[in-house]
């Protein structure tokens, strides 16, 4: 006797003609949301840590300042000087009135260096700042 | 007789088409970074001349005033104290202020050092950051059975009526 196997009438492919659509949608999703580095940070620096932090929301108001282990402090593109820091800023909130500042400072650097940049923010009227540092575990 | 060519059927093979597109997207994939800007945020007080500051008196009571040097040694209120113990002294004495008008309130005031390293004020920053979320926690559980974070944003408001985050930064010092 011939026995006709019996089988299934569907067929048992993954339907892969969509796949690069999706592949696609993906990878615009990506090709949006990254956002390649604008500056190079020219300073070394190693953030504090700390337990209280909070993130910042709004991601267009962030103007940072780096200052590095060397004592240089960076600002957009360049190594400024203590004294072009109050200008800069100032010229930085005439643009966004609420800036906020980041301030991104190594943890070894001494405390005088930060008031003067603050007292130079403060002229600045860039009053909201925002101390840069990672959780603390 | 004329032979009519065989026209071949014009197409692209986009068999690796899946392959290019998830090259691309691992690209991507490894090249974003979704960083978030973390920190402890700070209102810094307006900038006013020397000659133009005026002094008011503080209630004695309502001020705590924290100092760190620069060793790392922290005083407050005249104490000495390690800087992990900011957060336990401050805490309480919040709480004692949760009933009380806003100019009642606890201001804390953080003075370093010029030669204090900067870690040690982050430290300290922290620690009486935390002193503000711990009683702000503490109180909610209290009156809504929840934490700060899970509280709507007018009960937030009203916590954070009754525990505001005041901290002052001291006017530094004329370099002697």
């Amino acid at each position: 006797m011939h026995f006709q196997k019996r089988r299934a009438g569907t067929k048992q492919e993954i339907p892969t003609s969509s796949m690069p659509d999706i592949v696609f949608m993906l990878l615009l999703f990506f090709m949006v949301t990254t956002t390649l580095r604008e500056v190079d940070v020219l300073v070394q620096f190693k953030l504090p840590e700390a337990q209280a932090i909070e993130k910042i929301e709004n991601k267009r108001l962030i103007s940072y300042l780096w200052v590095g282990k060397d004592k240089r402090i960076q600002i957009n593109d360049s190594i400024v000087k203590l004294e072009e820091v109050e200008p800069i800023m100032y010229g930085k909130r005439q643009v966004l009135p609420n800036v906020i500042v980041s301030l991104r400072i190594d943890q070894g650097v001494d405390m005088g260096l930060v008031m003067d940049i603050q007292q130079a923010l403060r002229k600045a009227y860039c009053l909201r700042v925002n101390y840069s540092a990672t959780l603390k575990i | 007789m004329i032979k009519k060519k065989k026209l071949q059927e014009a197409s692209i093979p986009t068999s690796s088409m899946a392959d290019i597109a998830f090259l691309l997207l691992l690209f991507f994939l490894v090249a974003t970074v979704i960083d978030v800007d973390t920190g402890l945020g700070l209102t810094l007080p307006e900038y006013v001349p020397p000659e133009e500051r005026v002094e008011i008196k503080v209630d004695p009571e309502r001020l705590v005033a924290v100092l760190v040097n620069e060793q790392g040694d922290v005083l407050i209120d005249g104490e000495i104290v390690s800087i992990f113990q900011i957060k336990n002294l401050i805490k309480p004495k919040l709480l004692a202020r949760v009933e009380m008008p806003l100019n009642k309130k606890i201001i804390v005031s953080l003075k370093t050092d010029r030669k204090t390293i900067y870690n040690q004020y982050i430290a300290a920053l922290d620690q009486i950051k935390l002193a503000f979320f711990e009683a702000r926690d503490e109180v909610s559980l209290g009156r809504f059975g929840k934490r700060f974070k899970d509280l709507t944003t007018e009960q937030q408001d009203q916590m954070k009526d009754a525990v505001p985050i005041i901290i002052s930064l001291a006017e530094p010092e004329q370099i002697k």
